[in-house]
């Protein structure tokens, strides 16, 4: 378990440029964040892009949206951890709300015994109450390529 | 594209209903938690129709799976608001049926539109706020991409409500349950919650019970807000870094072409793999935090800490450039966050840990600073401070700081920025005057899409105006403009009222206590003529 790193690293005087929010009643962790330029308007990024858009060093373009920062006040993490990203991942991680869990691969996940489960159970009687509200205003389609479709389908 | 058609074969196995009802044509969105598919059906009057499939993403909660339907069937299909037409489920996948509306994207006619049909854009938003604010709906995610608009049609569509939330007095029963995270405010509270997952388990087929219990049981009612909040703050880290991304609107825009016009082809896949990536680190958070709350609970010491919290250490560092081991000690404020970094209201930048429909009407004075500026998106930040700094450039660093104090948050910031004139800054940014892009040199060609030259319509214009114009075209000469011939006239931008900024200051009232309503702004001088 990779646990909160002590926050006593980060004590001192914070550098400029900074912003900082405390909640007025002093009773939770103060957030910052130390720029290393503050955020300017900037009128010549031609039309339509963002007036604080960062001037462009490297080609690639989606890192630009990723400013150096030395924490990430609202995530989880503790001030002055460094912002860390995941590496790219073909598997689609994520986390079910309906196990209270976290998975590494979704398809995977959905398989599992715990998630058929609940995917199997009456949790979802709350949403079939709303859907037997609604008035079905289909015609089935009598199309053979939609037929072969459904041979197809191992329902 | 073979993966699209595997997808739309995996949907067809996954929901077999939909087999002889559906001719299911192409994805034409996929975010985080929903893919949407471009459909036609049968209708039982005899005509055939383009439907908007939305498939949930199956591990999603029947509560939230609920809450999203109740919203459209109670609030949707009028004033602009998406309605339902039907929905298919087999176990754990859950399809959504909405009416099609072809639309726009954004980007690709933000500085082509007139300046008439920005107010028309603006009067229709407006009316499909008001009509959720009156449902007691917080959508908090307002941003054109969930915003459809058939430019042709004058249609426009409130979409996604797979963030929202309840106000207090909501009536959508199924919001009910959500919405007292906004009471969430000690530590004890937010460490003593079960995880998430079995916190999910509460019962909740009968809303109103839930109610009732948890005013009896305030275990009950933790539980359930805090699941809450962290199923939203699981939710929203994908929007994380893609400030303009388009991830969660997945029927808002065709997410594989939105950039089409000025990005590279790729962009966009990229975006979408960037995003997930933003995604996925944030779903490890909430497992971490569950983590730790389970300590919390089992272990009399952690349990101390915890309450530890509300001893209110205090120490010097409050209002000063100064963190201590005392003040990075105690626990992160839970305060709602889901949404879109550059569409989100100061006061929940801040973390403020009651919020309203106010928050839906900032966001919506953003779209309108876009409208008004060409530019989209206008924020560019990849996280709540940043979005809080640049707001502060235009807004001013003093005016954010006192309205903060008016909702319990006190914000320091080293830099003294002034307040923009709102008129000056949009028009600057839109380039609407010349002496401005004068002053910035030559404008790079390419990829600048004007909007602004004069046609016979603007003949009525004044010398001066005119003047301006002239000096504008020379300026697109100049540059590579050429192409945009067609597109380009002035179309009233030359004349905005200042009804259009004194609406505008109002949508961005730092203090959400002040800040228009959407019944309000309908009555703006700015649409005189318009009800």
């Amino acid at each position: 378990v990779k646990q909160v790193p002590a926050p006593k690293s980060k004590t001192g005087r914070l550098k400029n440029p900074f912003v900082k929010v405390e909640d007025r009643s002093r009773r939770y962790r103060p957030f910052y964040l130390q720029f290393h330029i503050f955020p300017a308007l900037n009128y010549s990024v031609p039309k339509p892009c963002s007036p604080f858009e960062v001037e462009k060093k490297l080609p690639s373009a989606p890192k630009q949206t990723q400013p150096k920062q030395r924490n990430k006040p609202n995530s989880d993490k503790d001030c002055g951890t460094p912002l860390h990203l995941p590496q790219k991942d073909k598997k689609k991680r994520g986390y079910c709300e309906c196990c209270g869990k976290k998975y590494e691969d979704l398809y995977t996940h959905l398989e599992s015994e715990q998630h058929q489960t609940f995917a199997q159970s009456t949790e979802y009687r709350i949403v079939d109450e709303i859907i037997s509200k609604f008035v079905y205003q289909f015609v089935e389609y009598k199309d053979d390529a939609k037929k072969l479709k459904r041979t197809k389908c191992s329902t | 594209t073979a993966g699209m058609k595997k997808d739309i074969e995996r949907l067809y196995e996954a929901v077999p209903q939909l087999v002889n009802v559906f001719k299911i044509k192409e994805k034409i969105g996929e975010g985080t938690f929903s893919s949407v598919y471009l459909a036609t059906a049968q209708l039982q009057t005899g005509h055939e129709e383009k439907m908007a499939l939305k498939h949930l993403i199956p591990t999603s909660h029947p509560l939230r799976i609920a809450a999203e339907l109740q919203c459209l069937t109670v609030a949707g299909g009028q004033d602009n608001v998406m309605g339902v037409k039907y929905c298919f489920r087999k176990n754990d996948h859950v399809v959504i049926v909405m009416p099609y509306l072809e639309h726009e994207s954004f980007l690709d006619i933000l500085n082509f539109l007139s300046f008439e049909e920005v107010r028309e854009y603006m009067f229709n938003l407006f009316k499909a706020l008001r009509r959720i604010h009156h449902f007691g709906i917080v959508h908090r995610d307002v941003k054109p991409s969930n915003f459809l608009y058939n430019r042709q049609l004058k249609e426009y569509a409130l979409v996604d409500f797979g963030l929202a939330q309840g106000t207090p007095d909501t009536k959508i029963e199924l919001l009910k349950t959500a919405h007292s995270e906004d009471q969430q405010e000690s530590c004890l509270q937010n460490n003593s919650t079960m995880p998430l997952g079995n916190g999910m388990s509460v019962n909740v087929t009968v809303p109103k019970q839930i109610a009732q219990q948890s005013a009896s049981k305030p275990s009950d009612k933790k539980f359930i807000s805090h699941s809450k909040i962290q199923i939203k703050e699981e939710r929203e880290g994908k929007e994380g870094s893609v400030h303009h991304s388009v991830q969660r609107s997945v029927f808002g825009e065709r997410n594989f072409n939105v950039y089409s016009s000025t990005y590279q082809q790729s962009s966009s896949t990229k975006v979408i793999k960037h995003s997930k990536m933003i995604d996925v680190s944030s779903r490890k958070l909430v497992t971490k935090k569950k983590i730790i709350s389970t300590k919390a609970l089992n272990n009399g010491t952690a349990r101390k800490a915890a309450s530890g919290c509300s001893l209110n250490l205090i120490c010097d560092c409050y209002a000063t450039d100064k963190v201590c081991s005392v003040c990075l000690s105690r626990c992160q404020q839970v305060a709602p966050r889901a949404g879109t970094p550059g569409f989100r209201a100061p006061e929940v930048l801040t973390k403020c840990p009651t919020q309203t429909t106010a928050i839906d009407m900032w966001s919506a004075g953003i779209i309108f600073l876009s409208l008004l500026s060409g530019r989209y998106p206008f924020y560019k930040a990849s996280d709540d401070l940043t979005a809080l700094a640049q707001i502060m450039t235009v807004r001013g660093s003093r005016e954010t700081i006192q309205a903060a104090k008016t909702f319990g948050k006190s914000v320091l910031c080293t830099q003294v920025v002034a307040a923009q004139n709102l008129r000056t800054l949009c028009e600057k940014l839109r380039g609407t005057n010349s002496s401005c892009k004068r002053s910035q040199g030559e404008v790079p060609s390419k990829s600048v899409s004007e909007s602004t030259l004069p046609t016979a319509a603007d003949k009525l214009c004044a010398p001066d105006t005119l003047g301006k114009q002239i000096q504008h075209l020379k300026n697109i000469q100049e540059g590579d403009g050429a192409l945009e011939m067609k597109a380009a006239d002035m179309k009233g931008w030359d004349q905005v009222p200042d009804e259009a900024y004194d609406l505008l200051d109002k949508l961005l009232d730092l203090n959400p206590a002040t800040r228009i309503t959407a019944k309000e702004a309908l009555q703006h001088p700015f649409f005189k003529d318009m009800r």
